[in-house]
């Protein structure tokens, strides 16, 4: 081979790593070393100054953190569970050759593709007290309306990303079910399982590992979620809705903080490292079982 | 194919779904032809006199006439129209290429660091915006600049104007290079999966007669791959498009994007639904038609993005 | 000989050129320049686009505006007036960014341009505008450092003044047999009294929103019933009895208000007043455009206006935007020009009618303004006690300003305690102010 060839992977790698390295990675030291000063806007980082893990021990007793802390992990928790059940669901209860399942799923994808910022929007209207649809709706069959976007904010801001992405899970798993060992499910009807008992033996556990996956993609896109909630509430009332991300971002621009936004994001993206680490782990032991399963399905079989 | 007979309640629920899914978007398409005092006065329903008085509102800027309910335009969005296509398709393009070169290079040939980078690759992929926010305001204001006293960046003040040093902040170029740095993990990771499906036995064939490692990759594997990259083209457009938490804080007046126009417009002054919506309705079609067009595509690269794993 | 011949024929012409250029106006040297300027999107900032054109007719200066949010339009100059060389040549600012960029040196001291005679329009009448405005937008380095004073000096002037005024529904309150509330307890007794009588109708819309709403909403009631954020040895007071009197009005007004008051901004809370759904509106003046517009409004010709009920004593807010020069801008002596042109007798006279805020006497007693719109004397009266200290405008204020508005807001929605909750405002305020330097000298 001439040096040509084995330069190749290099050159073919060159321009993302270096554009990876420079936009990525270098923010991100960047942003590590700009937690430990008292820096604002007005200021080149040259000109802030050092003040060691204050911003990290500051926000470690600022109770508003912790809410905001809070706030971010029940959202993304909540929405990622519900969504997993009602996708999963629904999969499982589509899965069938019928008529217009195409059309069904292009139109559920619309929801994703759309701007969270339209999205946002869309939900503002629909919850508005007095003109929003979801009021409106309920007077006219003469029910009391409900205060969405005051008391029950954080429920409002769950339920418009349930919409969202709800159909992420369920053609994922709609994917993952079609694509299921058609000998395994022959077998087991014809060894009398019903229904029931077909989903809850073999067809979870063989989609485990799909599911697995588009858990955490979840998981990961529900802590990116910002201008969805930015425009419904801007984080209220109180600050019932204001995830880490939107505080991030106000801590930056409003309150003119750029060291303690930094030392903030670095609390959230080691909480996403933890989470991306323990979900790898538990993806690797759950293939291996699921692996074993399958195994044993086909053996019976 | 055969379709399986189904009861009724069946394609009851189908509907309901399809209901769910649909509904909000009708409705914001119906309300953007409406007129803010029927919003807000209670014609619900379907039962309106349409006007696209807030389309002429939103798009004052390129119309060539002047709107008669208009003073003056504030909203320029023909601009940030603009701004938007350029930014998402110029994004889309560099994250495509540069992509598929690197994940070719992942699949296709063992090297060193070959591991670090793939691993790298997966991690950064979970990095949100917002945690982005700080370093990139900070960088991109103050240390990827040009000394407007060098040659390079005295040229580029007398041919485009402006004042200062010349910063990355502010520029089309600015907000691109983070959009093609946040897409390039997950477009290398996507297309990964469609670059092991492609025959070695082809490549070889191909060497053997005498073809360099860029010629193959330019006339075997790209062609092969293209359902793989119209997938990822779909999902880079879809972030670029619609991204704004990074783009208001880079942006200037010349070089705003649609959502942040949006953003700024719901001003808390004057709530005028009908125009958001009318923007808002502008924002989503492209995504819209893609989504009508091309579900096929979008279907096969989250599927490819998730099993893979 | 002939050599002073000549210079003192080049001295001739140069004589005639110059009286040329005076008799053409002070504009000539900078027409065709173009002014960038940043502007609000607010209706008085609306008012103000209509009447650019007619400056750049006059003075040949083509001006060009980059409308923003308010708090956008701060996070945006937050960053280009910091840059050595800045885009903006002008830029309209909020009242609590005064603290900020005075003391970044960032905008630039008036007094050079009112001194040079070439720019100075002599018939300006400075004292025409209304004092509590520019002493609260415009001076600086005087009394508590944010105030006018034998310290203190001009770096903006106020334009787009408003203040907080009462719109009540004027049919309502005819039916009802009810009276124009004077004092704050006849107003809290009539908007809790509203629900009943008009079944459906909340009493007083008010802003009440987490953040700067809710705060907003507060101070707006703090200073009329006697309260202060801070005492004269800068200690937080805010938990005193008129603060709770004022965080109870407040809780009072959107517990009596419409649906859903709790998360009403204002955009919201004016919506609500514009359809109907409200019998009162204590808020901006700067709303009245909108409720005497029937495409916007269901409510044209029903509203009365009224003063800002008293507490203890009379003190409705002093708002609005001022208009400066940044210093790192290119065209200062245009910009000046555009200010003094759009601060004028004249510009504050065509705003008005173009449905601005204006900020001098006379045009509030003027005829043809009052013509067109005869709420003008009510707000002229309403500007005259305008309270300039309502808020205080120092650096820490954004902070301060952000933890009030959320505790308020938990108090508001999640029945939170008013004592404790403004007590944890003033301890937190007080360590914020410690760290800032505000008791070195005690």
């Amino acid at each position: 081979m001439n040096t040509a060839n084995r330069l190749a992977p290099y050159m073919f790698m060159a321009p993302a790593a270096v554009i990876m390295g420079l936009c990525l990675l270098y923010p991100l030291g960047y942003m590590i070393y700009g937690s430990f000063l008292d820096w604002n806007p007005s200021q080149s980082i040259g000109e802030a100054d050092f003040v060691g893990f204050k911003n990290y021990i500051n926000l470690f007793f600022d109770p508003a953190f912790r809410e905001s802390l809070g706030v971010t992990l029940t959202f993304a928790v909540s929405v990622v569970i519900a969504e997993l059940v009602i996708g999963v669901g629904l999969a499982l209860l589509l899965d069938r050759n019928i008529r217009g399942m195409s059309l069904l799923r292009t139109l559920f994808i619309l929801p994703m593709m759309i701007a969270p910022v339209v999205v946002g929007l869309m939900w503002r209207y629909m919850y508005h007290p007095t003109v929003g649809t979801f009021n409106r709706f309920l007077k006219s069959i003469g029910l009391e309306g409900v205060d969405w976007l005051g008391q029950n904010a954080l429920l409002s801001v769950i339920i418009a990303d349930i919409w969202q992405w709800t159909p992420f899970i369920f053609i994922l798993s709609l994917a993952a079910l079609q694509s299921l060992p058609r000998s395994a499910l022959e077998a087991a009807r014809i060894d009398g399982a019903t229904n029931w008992q077909q989903i809850v033996y073999i067809k979870i556990p063989l989609m485990m590992p799909v599911l697995i996956v588009t858990a955490l993609l979840r998981l990961i896109d529900a802590f990116k979620v910002l201008e969805v909630i930015l425009v419904m509430t801007e984080g209220g009332p109180g600050l019932s809705t204001e995830i880490v991300a939107l505080r991030i971002s106000r801590t930056a621009t409003e309150f003119r903080e750029l060291g303690t936004a930094a030392a903030m994001s670095n609390y959230l993206l080691i909480l996403l490292l933890l989470l991306t680490v323990a979900m790898f782990a538990f993806t690797r032991f759950q293939d291996a079982r699921a692996a074993r399963l399958a195994r044993q399905v086909q053996e019976e079989g | 194919m055969q379709y399986q007979r189904q009861n009724p309640a069946f394609f009851a629920l189908l509907v309901a779904l399809i209901f769910m899914a649909v509904g909000p978007i009708v409705l914001m398409f119906a309300n953007s032809f409406k007129l803010d005092v029927d919003i807000i006065g209670g014609t619900t329903g379907l039962l309106f006199l349409p006007t696209i008085q807030n389309y002429e509102t939103a798009l004052c800027d390129v119309l060539w006439y002047e709107p008669e309910h208009l003073d003056f335009c504030a909203l320029k969005f023909g601009g940030a129209f603009v701004n938007s296509l350029i930014i998402a398709l110029v994004s889309t393009l560099l994250t495509l290429v540069i992509g598929t070169m690197a994940a070719y290079a992942l699949v296709r040939f063992r090297f060193f660091g070959r591991d670090t980078v793939s691993l790298t690759t997966l991690t950064v992929r979970m990095v949100p915006p917002a945690v982005l926010l700080v370093p990139v305001f900070g960088l991109w204001n103050n240390e990827f600049c040009i000394d407007k006293a060098t040659y390079v960046g005295g040229w580029i003040r007398d041919t485009f104007g402006g004042r200062g040093d010349v910063c990355l902040a502010g520029t089309h170029s600015g907000i691109i290079l983070i959009y093609v740095a946040m897409n390039l993990p997950f477009v290398i990771w996507i297309l990964q999966s469609f670059i092991v499906q492609v025959p070695r036995s082809l490549e070889e064939s191909a060497r053997v007669d005498g073809a360099g490692p860029f010629q193959v990759f330019f006339k075997i594997v790209l062609p092969l791959i293209k359902p793989g990259l119209a997938a990822a083209a779909i999902f880079t457009f879809r972030i670029a498009w619609n991204e704004y938490l990074l783009a208001s804080a880079l942006s200037d007046r010349n070089t705003k994007t649609v959502p942040i126009l949006i953003v700024n417009n719901m001003s808390e002054f004057n709530v005028e639904w009908g125009v958001i919506m009318a923007t808002g309705m502008l924002l989503a079609i492209p995504p819209i038609i893609f989504t009508l067009f091309a579900s096929r595509q979008i279907i096969t690269g989250m599927t490819a993005g998730a099993v893979k794993g | 000989m002939l050599r002073s011949f000549k210079s003192a024929a080049l001295g001739a012409t140069a004589a005639i050129a110059l009286a040329t250029s005076a008799i053409a106006g002070p504009y000539d040297a900078y027409e065709g320049e173009t002014l960038i300027v940043n502007f609000p999107a607010h209706p008085h900032f609306d008012a103000v686009m209509k009447i650019l054109p007619e400056f750049t007719k006059e003075t040949g200066i083509e001006v060009e505006v980059d409308q923003l949010p308010y708090l956008k339009m701060r996070e945006r100059q937050t960053l280009e007036l910091a840059q050595d060389e800045g885009e903006y040549d002008l830029i309209a600012y909020v009242v609590f960014s005064k603290a900020d960029y005075v003391y970044a040196n960032q905008l630039e001291n008036l007094a050079r341009y009112f001194m040079n005679p070439k720019l100075a329009d002599p018939s300006y009448d400075a004292d025409d505008l209304i004092d509590g405005y520019v002493y609260n937008i415009g001076f600086a380095g005087g009394n508590k450092g944010y105030l006018e004073g034998k310290t203190g000096s001009l770096y903006g002037i106020p334009y787009g003044s408003e203040t907080s005024i009462l719109g009540y529904r004027k049919d309502i309150f005819e039916k009802h047999g009810l009276e124009v509330p004077e004092t704050y307890d006849e107003m809290l007794e009539i908007a809790c009294k509203i629900p009943e009588l008009e079944p459906g109708m909340g009493g007083l819309s008010s802003r009440a929103a987490s953040g700067h709403h809710a705060s907003h909403a507060f101070l707006l009631h703090l200073a009329p019933l006697g309260g202060r954020v801070f005492d004269d040895q800068w200690t937080p007071i805010v938990n005193n009895a008129a603060g709770v009197q004022a965080a109870e009005a407040l809780k009072t007004i959107v517990d009596c208000g419409p649906e859903g008051a709790a998360s009403f901004g204002f955009g919201e809370a004016l919506g609500s007043f514009l359809n109907g759904d409200t019998a009162m509106f204590l808020d901006t003046t700067v709303v009245a455009g909108q409720i005497n517009d029937p495409k916007k409004s269901q409510v044209v010709g029903k509203v009365g206006w009224a003063m800002h009920p008293m507490g203890v004593r009379r003190g409705s807010q002093t708002g609005g935007f001022g208009i400066g020069i940044p210093a790192n801008a290119e065209n200062k002596d245009a910009a000046f020009l555009l200010m003094q042109w759009l601060t004028s007798k004249k510009g504050d006279k065509l705003v008005a009618l173009a449905g601005g805020n204006p900020s001098r006497f006379s045009t509030h007693a003027d005829a043809d303004v009052n013509a067109k719109f005869p709420h003008m004397a009510t707000f002229g009266e309403a500007l005259q006690h305008a309270d300039p200290d309502w808020r205080p405008i120092i650096p820490v204020w954004g902070k301060i300003n952000a933890d009030l508005g959320t505790t308020l807001s938990k108090v508001l929605t999640e029945g939170l305690d008013v004592q404790t909750a403004l007590d944890g405002v003033a301890e937190r305020t007080k360590a914020v102010m410690e760290e800032a330097g505000y008791y070195t000298w005690q």
